[in-house]
């Protein structure tokens, strides 16, 4: 099957090569054809000649991908078996709220405030858990959106996918996240019933209201004035002797269904305002990401 | 020579910050090729580039950039697919690699195509020089390379419009050199708008200059007609002359004088340095000497 040239060594003929080309050779033979293939540049040359050029740029695109292909992490690989598209999944896992050590502090929150129940039972052994629940997503919008808080704000402000869209995918994952932690956590609670669904209404109402804050005031600030407002609302209506808060009872959360849908209206009429920067201060604030 | 149709029309601009009038009443035109952008600080660079760039909306005038109107909603996205960006101080998620954050940016820009935008972003990476390190964390990355990478997303897209905000600001000497030939390259055929505090970056790469100064255009022509402003104000002395706007000792041992020259004085050919220093009077040598 293969043939000599004059100085005797042996070579590759054009069927033999043609064989390995379309795979028709058994194991050894092609092994062997390779091992001659790595160390003769003629027959290199005469075997590339049968390869489709198109194919091999092809193939070699397809390499070089898979060789950039950025590191997915987990939230990032889950959001994609759950059918978002790669590229959302990758927008929404640069949200610091879909990191595992983020997930970890909120569980930790979580294990806190149902812990403080089990050690100081009574009527109101769920309360620290309904009064913190509602901040956790707060806390991770106002990490994971803002001037000055993500890197690529400025950037992104002049892309053509828009803010408010960016900043509705991130509340969307920031409250996914901490809604499915607090649920799975809420479960531990020491007082079952339908009472440990308390924070759900006023976590939406929380998360709507702060951001249609910061349609008028940067997001940051918005964030802060909810949870302040939120906190003080709690500490004026759970003072002793009341064993509860208006807030958990059925009242209040008529109060706060109708805040998430007013909010909603609001941040939809005014959406347009997240599209400038509004003269914030755009510059990257924290250390770590702040890479010049 | 014709001049060419201006790409970008800005009429009247305003826009206040506070108290700050970032910018009064500014109207200028682009046409394509590089146009410098000099002024001293706060005199409403950055501003000026953000309205271009769509980020910040002005309180007054009006902006038309390739035909499109940033302030309708519709044609600002359009315009948004149309233009690169580079900020002064672009943040980088830091455990990003140069290719996961250009290719985040991409992603911003909705290139969604995975394999297209992929190769799009090793395109712009190549494009800068930083193609064989593209898999490394930006953190690890030196300074001058990531002004690189982040000139690399502005390029994404092939933008008929590039504003950036001082490119060439903490680059060494080589590395400037290098960011020059580029932007020149890039100047061919687009609008190339760029602030930066250096008259050489100006001199080497500009067919127009611009010069802001405290919210307000003072100049707009070429590098030439800059320089031309101090033609008659450049002289040379044995000592400063203490009726000189600015002077300084050069490296023959004679000082160099900007002003107006006494009589009998020897003149010297005026740079652009010359003509962008007396433009801004007092002030701007007020701030060198500080």
């Amino acid at each position: 099957m293969g043939g000599s040239d004059t100085r005797g060594a042996w070579h590759a003929d054009g069927e033999l090569l043609a064989a390995y080309h379309d795979q028709q050779l058994d194991a050894a033979a092609r092994w062997s054809v390779e091992a001659h293939l790595t160390s003769c540049a003629a027959c290199r040359r005469q075997a590339g000649a049968l390869v489709d050029p198109a194919r091999l740029r092809r193939l070699r695109e397809a390499l070089i991908d898979a060789v950039d292909l950025p590191r997915a992490g987990v939230a990032e690989r889950l959001l994609v078996r759950l059918g978002v598209a790669g590229h959302t999944a990758r927008l929404l896992a640069a949200t610091p709220a879909l990191r595992g050590s983020w997930m970890l502090a909120v569980t930790a929150v979580l294990a806190f405030a149902v812990l403080a129940g089990w050690t100081h039972p009574g009527q109101d052994a769920n309360l620290a858990f309904l009064c913190v629940a509602p901040l956790l997503p707060l806390a991770g919008i106002a990490a994971a959106y803002g001037p000055g808080v993500d890197p690529t704000y400025e950037i992104g402000l002049a892309a053509p996918l828009g803010s408010f869209r960016l900043l509705l995918l991130r509340a969307a994952a920031v409250l996914g996240t901490a809604t499915l932690l607090a649920a799975a956590a809420s479960l531990a609670l020491p007082q079952l019933g339908p009472g440990v669904a308390g924070w759900l209404l006023p976590s939406l109402g929380l998360t709507a209201s702060s951001l249609a804050l910061a349609t008028t005031i940067a997001p940051l600030r918005a964030i802060g004035i909810t949870a302040g407002a939120w906190i003080l609302a709690v500490a004026v209506t759970v003072l002793p002797p009341a064993p509860s808060s208006v807030l958990f009872a059925v009242a209040g959360q008529v109060a706060f269904a109708a805040l998430a849908l007013l909010a909603a209206a609001v941040l939809l009429v005014r959406r347009g305002r997240f599209e400038s920067d509004r003269g914030f201060d755009t510059t990257p604030r924290f250390a770590a990401r702040r890479l010049r | 020579m014709t001049t060419p149709d201006p790409t970008v029309r800005v009429r009247d601009l305003g826009i206040t910050f506070g108290r700050t009038r970032a910018l009064d009443g500014v109207t200028l035109d682009l046409v394509p090729g590089v146009t410098g952008l000099l002024g001293p600080n706060g005199a409403g660079k950055t501003t000026l580039l953000r309205v271009l760039a769509t980020v910040s909306a002005p309180d007054s005038g009006s902006v038309q950039a390739l035909g499109l109107d940033p302030g309708r909603t519709d044609q600002r996205l359009d315009l948004r697919g149309r233009l690169g960006y580079m900020p002064q101080e672009p943040g980088f998620h830091a455990r990003f690699t140069a290719f996961e954050f250009v290719d985040y940016v991409a992603i911003l820009k909705e290139l969604h195509q995975r394999r297209a935008r992929h190769q799009e972003v090793r395109r712009v990476l190549e494009l800068v020089g930083l193609g064989a390190v593209r898999g490394k964390q930006i953190k690890a990355l030196s300074g001058g390379m990531r002004r690189r990478v982040a000139l690399a997303q502005a390029l994404l897209g092939d933008p008929d419009l590039l504003v950036l905000d001082e490119p060439t600001a903490g680059l060494d000497p080589e590395q400037r050199l290098r960011f020059r030939e580029l932007i020149s390259r890039l100047g061919e055929g687009r609008t190339v708008l760029l602030s930066t505090h250096q008259t050489e970056d100006v001199v080497a790469l500009a067919q127009q200059v611009l010069v802001l100064h405290l919210g307000r255009l003072r100049f707009a022509g070429t590098p030439l007609e800059l320089a031309g402003l101090a033609r008659g104000h450049v002289w040379h002395s044995q000592e400063r002359d203490p009726g000189a706007l600015a002077a300084w000792r050069t490296g023959t041992g004679q000082h160099r004088n900007i002003g107006d020259p006494p009589a009998g004085a020897e003149l010297l050919e005026p740079t652009l340095e010359d003509g962008y220093l007396l433009l801004l009077g007092g002030d701007q040598v007020e701030e060198a000497a500080a």
